[in-house]
């Protein structure tokens, strides 16, 4: 069977593209699946660090497109998850150096040889992001509960749409405590305002600046909220499509379960 | 909590019930790249040829944003007291 391109992606920067694709294509390999993460930010690579593959990179994805190397010269076998592969952005390019055409047959040959290539877009909708949703089948947005982060990806999902894909959202760095108070978005509320599919909450998490620090996956770390909830996405895209999503809540108090029942929270 | 309950019995507005009403705006806004003004224009536009036939309660006057995977809508809602027998 062919593998799926599936485009991670947002509009507005630093809002966890590249720890949510870091984290989802780490979990689809640890559930047995052949995985190839791609960092499309052409010029500002940062998916080589999350992952802490940094030292071993030889070629990266523009040798690939123009022909310099093999997919396999540029992809780096993760050593502690199998079957995760990471092809990295060349740091000295511009974005325009990549063809339609030239990432069109490459993508073709991707396919071929995993069963999931993640593309981490970079932020914005020029160049970069074009590239990045040519040849995907489908696209993963990432949105946080703020006001500019959902405007951002309204407009992503306008031009998802445009190119006949049919976007799912990821709402990150959930804060339980101020969403309570009325203070934060929910995710009803960022639906109702998106009117597109969900496929995972994922908590504010001081674990993901720590995973960043020592370049160690998120989903190994067990103790990680963000990285459970990344792995349930991963499940999720992999077919478990009746597992529930979970809503991350704060400690439940004594008063938290009185106020929720007296409609304070919701 | 306590401080919540107070809060709600004093009728304190959640800052995210403004930050989802700007953010409905600010989206049809975007669409259809018009501003506030326009907007005004328009409502102000309504209510005087529905004037001109019915008699409105001009302050109960709604303005609402539908929002569809494929389209958004404003829709006005607005109780008629009366339909009024002779065009003004």
């Amino acid at each position: 069977m062919e593998g799926r391109i599936i485009v991670v992606t947002s509009g507005k920067g630093g809002v966890g593209k590249t720890t949510a694709t870091a984290s989802i294509g780490a979990a689809l390999a640890m559930e047995g699946n052949r995985v190839a993460v791609i960092d499309m930010d052409i010029g500002l690579r940062n998916l080589d660090v999350v992952l802490g593959l940094e030292n071993r990179i030889v070629f990266n994805i523009v040798d690939v497109v123009n022909k310099k190397c093999k997919i396999r010269q540029a992809a780096i076998k993760d050593r502690r998850i199998e079957n995760l592969f990471l092809i990295p952005a060349s740091q000295s390019d511009n974005k325009d150096i990549l063809s339609t055409s030239g990432i069109k047959r490459t993508a073709k040959t991707l396919k071929k040889e995993f069963d999931y290539i993640i593309m981490d877009s970079p932020a914005g909708i020029e160049k970069g992001f074009e590239n990045s949703v040519v040849a995907a089948d489908e696209a993963i947005v990432i949105c946080t509960p703020d006001v500019s982060s959902i405007r951002d990806a309204d407009r992503v999902i306008g031009l998802l749409y445009a190119r006949s894909i049919t976007p799912k959202i990821v709402v990150n760095r959930i804060i339980p405590k101020m969403v309570a108070k009325g203070d934060m978005l929910n995710h009803q509320d960022i639906m109702e305002i998106l009117s597109v599919e969900l496929i995972g909450l994922v908590p504010m998490d001081e674990q993901v600046v720590i995973s960043t620090n020592i370049g160690l996956p998120l989903v190994m770390q067990n103790d990680s909220k963000a990285g459970q909830a990344f792995k349930r996405i991963a499940r999720r895209l992999n077919g478990e499509i009746d597992l529930p999503i979970e809503i991350p809540i704060s400690k439940t108090g004594i008063w938290n379960k009185i106020s929720q029942k007296f409609g304070l929270t919701k | 909590m306590l401080k919540e309950l107070i809060k709600k019995l004093i009728g304190h507005k959640s800052s995210k019930n403004t930050a989802k009403k700007r953010l409905q705006f600010t989206l049809v806004y975007d669409k259809l790249e018009m501003n506030d003004n326009i907007l005004n224009e328009l409502q102000s536009d309504i209510i005087n040829v529905i004037s001109r036939y019915f008699k409105i309660d001009k302050k109960s006057l709604g303005l609402k944003v539908k929002h569809d995977k494929n389209m958004s809508a404003l829709v006005f809602n607005t109780p008629i007291l009366c339909v009024k027998r002779e065009k003004a």
